[in-house]
């Protein structure tokens, strides 16, 4: 049996299958289809300070290999979460990764401060990328906002800091730079890619909230490329996230660089697939002869042009 | 204790005992004009599933379609021992997935997961009108049979229901080759009445209208159950309140996972402190007391 444990920096887990946030609600919803106990990580639904009601419906719209989603954060707020869910969490027997996001520096900060007061979670992840909320988007696209943001959150916890980036910049090294000299443990990669749908006989977009996030099988080609560009150029672990619906994309993610990876919009659809992973990837890892996860992270073989 | 208890789910809808199967489609048909019934084995699914729940479907192993599509329980059918064994569902074919149910040969494997949802309670007191249009005919069957006694539903059947002196099926299609299923609901002590936008069968008009003459008639409904075109659950809901009939309705919006982690299907309802919040129509419904919703074109 492969030692399926993962570290990233200060971040241990006790396998490379997580689930990515907005995509499994904050666990509970997930109680009949997924074995919890399983799982190298759970990031429930990202929480804001205040509460959100989220964006106008229609809120999801699927894409060809894909969907689009302008959710818009919709969340109870930090104390409800507090209140209601993260002991709940924590009891499940997975590790759990906060995922939050802030208006500015402040937010995150204070967020961070009061979630320090668990030291039971495992790490916070900071969407700094999110597209369908104004504001969040901006910190992920430029590297010295992001990177302000995740050395002053840093000083806030002694928990890991995760930095899930966006892919709407033209170059996700620099951002991942930028975050990892500021102490990011890690870097998620990638959130949603904007896009929108439009219904053009009503001359409308589809989204209520006109443009959306892409995620599913139809990113995983542009996630792979930006797991392994940032791989190639920076020295920080990487949580690969983009499309991941079975244990041969879990594969490519981690032979491109990734560390560990995340399950998103296939929860939605395959909701007992991330558990089925963790199996699949420990029989698979053992056919290879390979004794850790280590062994196959960033092993691609990239063609040398002579 | 287990991982429910310690969850507190604390939600309606989050069905506990859900699961997740590969079912296979033993009989697709046409039922009306674009209209069709499939039947999918899954002994597990069909145990589980009670009046007004839904379950999502979507094809195994294809990225395109993508995600499931809720469908409402319709029929469920037994074996000679009287174990649950495959369910029924009605779908209109709407679009690339209903397209791909259309296309399905006896034999196909169609991935599919729930129960889901609330589902629908016992209606209060002695007259149940039921009002339906669209595909929304369909989750009506489970509910009358459970009702006159023919069927019990669910792993652990809940109490007997009452059974209403009388049961007024309304429903409604632009037309009569639109009419899907009509014979399944033909049982003693139902009273079937048809509306078509054309008059090809029963009442030329709407099928609100229909609900118009018994809300008008000495035997007053005493609860409305509605599904269908949201307009027609809107002016349904309105003609309720008006006449101070208690009525619930089983929404559908569009859903990417149906089990509350996508946030997708929000829906405004009316919260005690007065103001309103979206709440998810796959747990916390589909199945909700119209005077809850916030209709947003107005009732």
């Amino acid at each position: 049996m492969p030692d399926l444990s993962v570290q990233l920096n200060r971040l241990r887990l006790p396998n490379p299958i997580l689930v990515a946030s907005g995509t499994f609600g904050y666990a509970r919803e997930m109680v009949a289809y997924a074995d919890f106990r399983q799982l190298g990580g759970i990031i429930p639904k990202t929480v804001t300070p205040q509460p959100r009601p989220g964006n106008p419906t229609p809120r999801t719209v699927e894409t060809a290999g894909g969907m689009l989603n302008s959710i818009g954060l919709d969340n109870d707020g930090l104390e409800t979460f507090i209140a209601k869910h993260v002991q709940p969490l924590l009891s499940l027997g997975a590790p759990i990764i906060a995922n939050v996001a802030g208006k500015n520096t402040d937010e995150f900060v204070a967020m961070a401060r009061r979630l320090d007061e668990f030291p039971q979670l495992a790490a916070l992840e900071l969407n700094i990328s999110c597209p369908n909320v104004s504001g969040g988007v901006d910190y992920g696209t430029d590297p010295g906002m992001a990177a302000e943001v995740v050395s002053a959150v840093r000083g806030a916890t002694s928990l890991p800091v995760i930095a899930k980036l966006t892919p709407n910049v033209t170059s996700v090294p620099l951002i991942a730079k930028a975050v990892a000299d500021a102490g990011a443990d890690a870097v998620s990669l990638v959130n949603t890619i904007q896009g929108m749908a439009i219904d053009w006989r009503r001359r409308k977009p589809v989204l209520g909230n006109g443009l959306g996030g892409l995620s599913g099988p139809a990113i995983k080609p542009v996630a792979l490329r930006i797991v392994w560009q940032v791989a190639q150029a920076v020295s920080v672990p990487i949580i690969g996230v983009g499309g991941i619906q079975s244990i041969d994309d879990v594969m490519e993610f981690l032979v491109a660089g990734a560390t560990a990876v995340q399950v998103g919009t296939a929860n939605f659809y395959n909701p007992t697939l991330a558990t089925n992973l963790v199996g699949e990837l420990a029989v698979l890892l053992t056919e290879l002869g390979c004794d850790r996860v280590a062994d196959v992270v960033g092993t691609l073989e990239f063609p040398v042009r002579r | 204790m287990s991982t429910c208890e310690m969850l507190d789910l604390g939600l309606p809808g989050v069905v506990a005992d859900g699961l997740q199967v590969a079912a296979t489609v033993l009989l697709n048909e046409p039922m009306a004009t674009n209209t069709w019934r499939m039947r999918l084995g899954s002994p597990e699914l069909a145990e589980r599933m009670r009046p007004g729940q839904f379950f999502m479907a979507r094809p195994v192993g294809l990225s395109d379609p993508l995600l499931g599509r809720p469908f409402a329980l319709f029929d469920t059918q037994m074996d000679e021992s009287g174990r649950p064994v495959s369910i029924d569902f009605g779908y209109v074919v709407v679009g690339k997935l209903t397209r791909w149910l259309s296309q399905c040969a006896i034999g196909t494997q169609v991935s599919v997961w729930g129960p889901l949802g609330n589902g629908f309670g016992p209606p209060a007191g002695n007259h149940l009108a039921i009002v339906a249009g669209g595909i929304g005919q369909t989750p009506f069957l489970p509910v009358i049979r459970q009702l006159l006694g023919l069927q019990t539903y669910g792993a652990a059947p809940s109490p007997a229901w009452p059974k209403p002196a009388r049961i007024s099926f309304c429903y409604g299609a632009r037309s009569q080759s639109y009419l899907a299923g009509v014979a399944d609901f033909e049982l003693p002590g139902v009273d079937v009445r048809l509306a078509t936008d054309d008059g090809t069968r029963g009442h030329r008009g709407y099928v609100t209208e229909v609900l118009d003459e018994l809300l008008a008639s000495a035997d007053l409904p005493t609860s409305v159950f509605c599904c269908g075109p949201e307009g027609m659950m809107r002016a349904t809901a309105r003609r309720c309140r008006d006449a101070g009939v208690p009525c619930w309705v089983s929404l559908e919006t569009p859903m990417a996972c149906g089990f509350g982690a996508c946030f997708s299907c929000v829906t405004p309802v009316r919260q005690p402190q007065g103001d309103w919040d979206y709440r998810r129509v796959c747990v916390e419904g589909p199945v909700f007391r119209a005077e809850d919703l916030v209709w947003e074109q107005g009732i």
